[in-house]
């Protein structure tokens, strides 16, 4: 693999590469380029996983005709067919090498061994919503019981927007959860449920279950499990499998051309 | 085109969670927690993602400042540092090196309060040397 | 801390006053979060209802100032059903008898009268807290910044050692420090009375040691501490104020005070990465760097030293902080010419002993908690393990005292000062910051409902508090966080600021300013 990145560099294949690299004992992420090759011999795939193609959208969006190599695990090549359908990223400019870790949900292989979480503590099971539920588990509590849960769990928000500042598919400009006439702002937690509900029907279309928002979630909310939810929706209702393929086109919120038909019921 | 990380340390309270700087082409252009920190392991509140953008922004002090004729004027570092050192002088001629205090702060680096220190002591003489932190 | 942020999480029990966690120590509440649910109790006394107070076992609001009497009943209760570590006592603590003394008097009823927490309630802070250990104390500057501090932190230290929860993993006692590097600046010897690590100036052999590393005499004699200072320009003792990275303008108590202070010096220097309000009054102005432009070192809250790495190149005309200081002493005829932080870590770790077995290459990017006396040291997770710092652990007889002002016919309300999760410290940096500015943009003051409705305010109205020190108008925030008769502003907004209405008054030990407490009047703005 380092060979193929050191080859990529070389002939300018790509641009740059964006990797790993153990820094101080630490994986972080690592910008390769023509300039340090044989940085590339140190690149390794790492334990810690960071949205590179969040990055990617970052430099692509001032250099837009940069080619980009990028390391990717199931779910970075997930999130990058969500940004060449929303225009994010160019996919001819993208080059990626892909490294097998990660089948989600989405692909019907179980959870992202990564990503399983840790076992829920006592409390949580008791009265919050453990994160390693499914949708059907969590759907199973009664409606009164749940509500009850899920509210406990928003309760714990620190308002941190961490959920929406790691996540390789929001990338709005301006962000609804911020606006003052959808949601209050000056207070932890944030208004409830209204804040969390947003940022769900935001990821119906757009979410592709990587799981960052739920580690980058300083309370362990079961974020990941909404969005699943809204998801389940689309699927069911759209016959749109998020992140799945590159090709398919987004049913357009904002009014413009809807491709996607609606499933007969 | 450079892109880079730096790790760092977040700067607005005493918890010191650990931060990924990200830099393009020598500009700070945002924040990410670093995941395997042992303080934060990934996560940050509202200020730790945002503390690029105080770094950015255009209020910062660009220059050394003078008070001439009442009013506070850019000024060469030179000046800055030669006019403060006469008054200085003359103020510890006049009345002593404990008519001298010094504000260490909680905001600089270790290093940084070290020196702060030493220069009460051994510059200046005095041990009028305080923080802000009892506030 | 005497303890680590990470053992939290694996305490039977933790305790919160005098701090509003999830807003200030955020990422230190994630901990205190996953512990409950791992099974911990919890037990929140802060004066307003925070966030923390909803996943409490039992949450109190007791009144402001109350802390010591607080304390005393839980420990009263404790001792009466013999819930204290007796052999912990007896093996490693003294002078408890004294203290037993004290407490005595500190019954339910009383307390009650005194803080307003019911007897039950109280009855099951003592009892949660002593039979479930290791037990963990987290507190800020609700308990510190008053004119009894030093007694609230005594009295803290007491609780903790009465149950044997000093010197245990996941117990302790553990201020949460508000400032990024209070506690490094501390450890650095930013204190009139102690050289780094807390050595004293009054020692001769620390002088000479100081002497000889620094090549000069040294003062022996105490210096001022910054309320000193404050009391030392008024009376024109003090004539020139250098002031590093700080903003007293509007984080020192009773703002007119500071204004007159500072107008009679003769030289005020202010070293700063923004023209803060105390920048405008200075006579010099030195522009200094940010965070992501140094390198060097900061100390978190549990004694982590932790490097910060230079990201990007300063704006061109700044420097340094350290680069400033070493023109300033070279001109001053005392030659620095340190050409790196890193020079400057190495010789600081030779005098700092509880440093000195630091260097840049061992920090890494995890840091090294102090103690770390030498170089195969791995640092130290909790303090006083098998024995306290000065041996024996010292038990204080503490007595409650009054605040230096009470609420009266003229005065009626309460009035406590703090932060907003957003914001941080005087609001130099996070009000230029545009999603933190997003957040919170003005300053507020916080009213409960029903007062609100006596006084006929609605929300986001604006009211006038004046206090026996001065006035400010400012828009009103009603909110169930506030008991009835209790007001809280947040401190980081310079057009309302809150230190024009605090009490300067200060602990006479610690010289912290009471800005938890004052007596306040509220009434619609004309
Ligand atoms: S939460 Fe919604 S508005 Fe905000 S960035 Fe994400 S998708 Fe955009
Ligand atoms: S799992 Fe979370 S971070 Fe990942 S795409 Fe979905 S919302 Fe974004
Ligand atoms: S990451 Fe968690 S705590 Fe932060 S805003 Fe999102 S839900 Fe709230
Ligand atoms: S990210 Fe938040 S909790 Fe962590 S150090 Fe910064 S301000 Fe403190």
């Amino acid at each position: 693999m380092q060979e193929q990145i050191r080859e990529w560099l070389e002939q300018e294949k790509v641009d740059i590469f964006l990797g790993y690299k153990k820094i101080q004992g630490h994986p972080l992420p690592h910008c390769f380029t023509k300039d340090n090759l044989d940085e590339t011999d140190d690149l390794i795939v790492g334990n810690a996983r960071y949205s590179l193609e969040k990055m990617a959208t970052k430099i692509a969006a001032e250099h837009p005709e940069l080619k980009i190599g990028l390391l990717v695990r199931d779910c970075n090549q997930r999130a990058l067919n969500v940004l060449y359908v929303w225009n994010q990223l160019r996919p001819d400019n993208i080059e990626t090498i892909s490294v097998n870790c990660c089948p989600s949900k989405l692909k019907e292989h179980g959870d992202c061994s990564y990503l399983e979480p840790e076992k829920a503590a006592p409390l949580k099971m008791m009265i919050g919503i453990d994160n390693n539920m499914d949708v059907e588990a969590a759907e199973e509590f009664g409606q009164e019981d749940r509500y009850k849960r899920w509210m406990y769990e928003f309760q714990k928000c620190l308002k941190c927007y961490g959920c929406r500042d790691i996540c390789p598919v929001c990338f709005c400009k301006e962000c609804s959860l911020e606006h003052t006439d959808l949601i209050a702002t000056g207070s932890v937690p944030p208004e409830i449920p209204i804040f969390h509900l947003v940022r769900a029907v935001h990821m119906g279309g757009r979410c592709i279950d990587c799981g960052l928002c739920e580690d980058a979630c300083p309370v362990d909310i079961s974020l990941r499990l909404l969005y699943r939810k809204v998801n389940d929706i689309v699927s069911d209702v759209f016959d749109y499998k998020t992140g799945t393929s590159a090709d398919q086109s987004p049913f357009n919120m904002l009014g413009e051309e809807v491709t996607l038909e609606l499933k007969p019921i | 085109m450079d892109f880079k990380i730096i790790p760092s340390v977040c700067s607005y309270c005493g918890t010191g969670c650990g931060v990924l700087f990200q830099v393009m082409d020598g500009r700070l252009v945002d924040t990410l927690p670093m995941k395997t920190h042992p303080v934060n392991e990934g996560k940050l509140c509202i200020k730790g993602w945002n503390l690029h953008e105080h770094v950015v922004s255009d209020k910062r002090l660009t220059s050394p400042m003078l008070k001439k004729n009442g009013h506070l004027q850019e000024a060469s570092w030179d000046d800055a540092i030669q006019t403060t050192v006469e008054k200085l002088k003359a103020i510890i001629e006049a009345h002593g090196p404990d008519s001298v205090g010094v504000l260490a702060s909680a905001k600089i680096t270790n290093e940084e309060n070290y020196l702060v220190q030493k220069f009460a002591r051994a510059v200046i003489g005095t041990n009028n040397v305080d923080h802000c932190a009892r506030l | 801390m005497t303890n680590s942020i990470a053992e939290i999480e694996d305490s039977a029990c933790i305790f919160i006053t005098g701090s509003n966690t999830s807003a200030c120590h955020p990422l230190i509440a994630r901990r205190v979060f996953r512990a409950k649910e791992k099974g911990a109790k919890l037990i929140v006394a802060d004066p307003r209802n925070i966030q923390l107070s909803r996943f409490a076992d039992v949450a109190v609001t007791q009144r402001l100032g109350s802390d010591v009497a607080m304390l005393n009943g839980m420990m009263h209760i404790i001792l009466k059903n013999g819930w204290q570590a007796q052999s912990y006592i007896e093996e490693r603590t003294e002078e408890f008898e004294e203290f037993k003394a004290a407490v005595e008097s500190y019954t339910p009823d009383k307390v009650e009268q005194i803080a307003g927490i019911a007897q039950n309630d109280l009855e099951k802070m003592a009892e949660l807290y002593a039979t479930n250990s290791p037990a963990s104390i987290l507190y800020a500057m609700g308990i510190t910044q008053h004119t009894t501090g030093v007694d609230n932190v005594k009295s803290i230290c007491n609780l903790a050692m009465l149950c044997g929860n000093v010197g245990v993993k996941s117990g302790g006692v553990n201020p949460l420090r508000g400032q990024n590097n209070v506690q490094g600046a501390c450890d650095m010897g930013g204190l009139p009375n102690v050289f780094p690590a807390y050595q004293p100036v009054t020692v001769e052999a620390n002088n000479e040691k100081f002497a000889k590393a620094w090549g000069k005499a040294l003062p022996g004699k105490i210096g001022y501490t910054i309320t000193d200072m404050v009391r030392a320009m008024i009376d024109g003792k003090l004539k020139a104020l250098y002031v590093v990275g700080e903003n007293p303008m509007l984080s020192d108590p009773d703002q007119h005070h500071l204004v007159k202070a500072l107008e009679k010096l003769d030289l005020l220097i202010c070293q700063d990465i923004f023209f803060t309000e105390t920048a405008e009054k200075a006579d010099v102005v030195f522009a200094a760097v940010s965070v992501a432009e140094k390198d060097g070192t900061y100390t978190n809250t549990e004694r982590r030293c932790m490097k910060v790495n230079k990201a990007i190149d300063p704006i061109e005309n700044t420097l340094n902080d350290w680069e400033i200081i070493s023109k300033l002493s070279t001109a001053m005829g005392y030659e620095m010419n340190y050409e790196s932080p890193e020079q400057i870590f190495d010789e600081l770790t030779t005098v700092t002993p509880s440093y000195g077995g630091m260097t840049y290459e061992r920090l890494g990017l995890d840091g090294l908690q102090w103690p770390c006396p030498n170089a195969d040291h791995p640092g130290t997770q909790f303090l006083h393990k098998d024995q306290f710092t000065r041996g024996k652990g010292l038990f204080h007889a503490v007595e409650y005292l009054d605040p230096a002002e009470m609420p009266d016919e003229e005065y009626p309300y309460w009035l406590t000062t703090g932060r907003m999760f957003a914001h941080y410290h005087t609001g130099t940096m996070t009000r230029v910051s545009p999603h933190l500015d997003t957040e919170q943009k003005t300053g507020y003051v916080e009213i409960n409902p029903e007062d609100a409705k006596t006084l006929g305010v609605n929300d986001g109205e604006t009211v006038r508090l004046s206090t026996r020190r001065g006035e400010t108008e400012i828009p009103a925030r009603v909110s169930n966080k506030v008991v009835p008769g209790l007001l809280f502003v947040p401190f980081h907004f310079a057009e309302s600021p809150a230190n024009i209405l605090t009490n300067s008054a200060f602990d006479p030990i610690a010289k912290i300013p009471e800005y938890k407490v004052c007596a306040v009047k509220i009434e619609k703005a004309a």
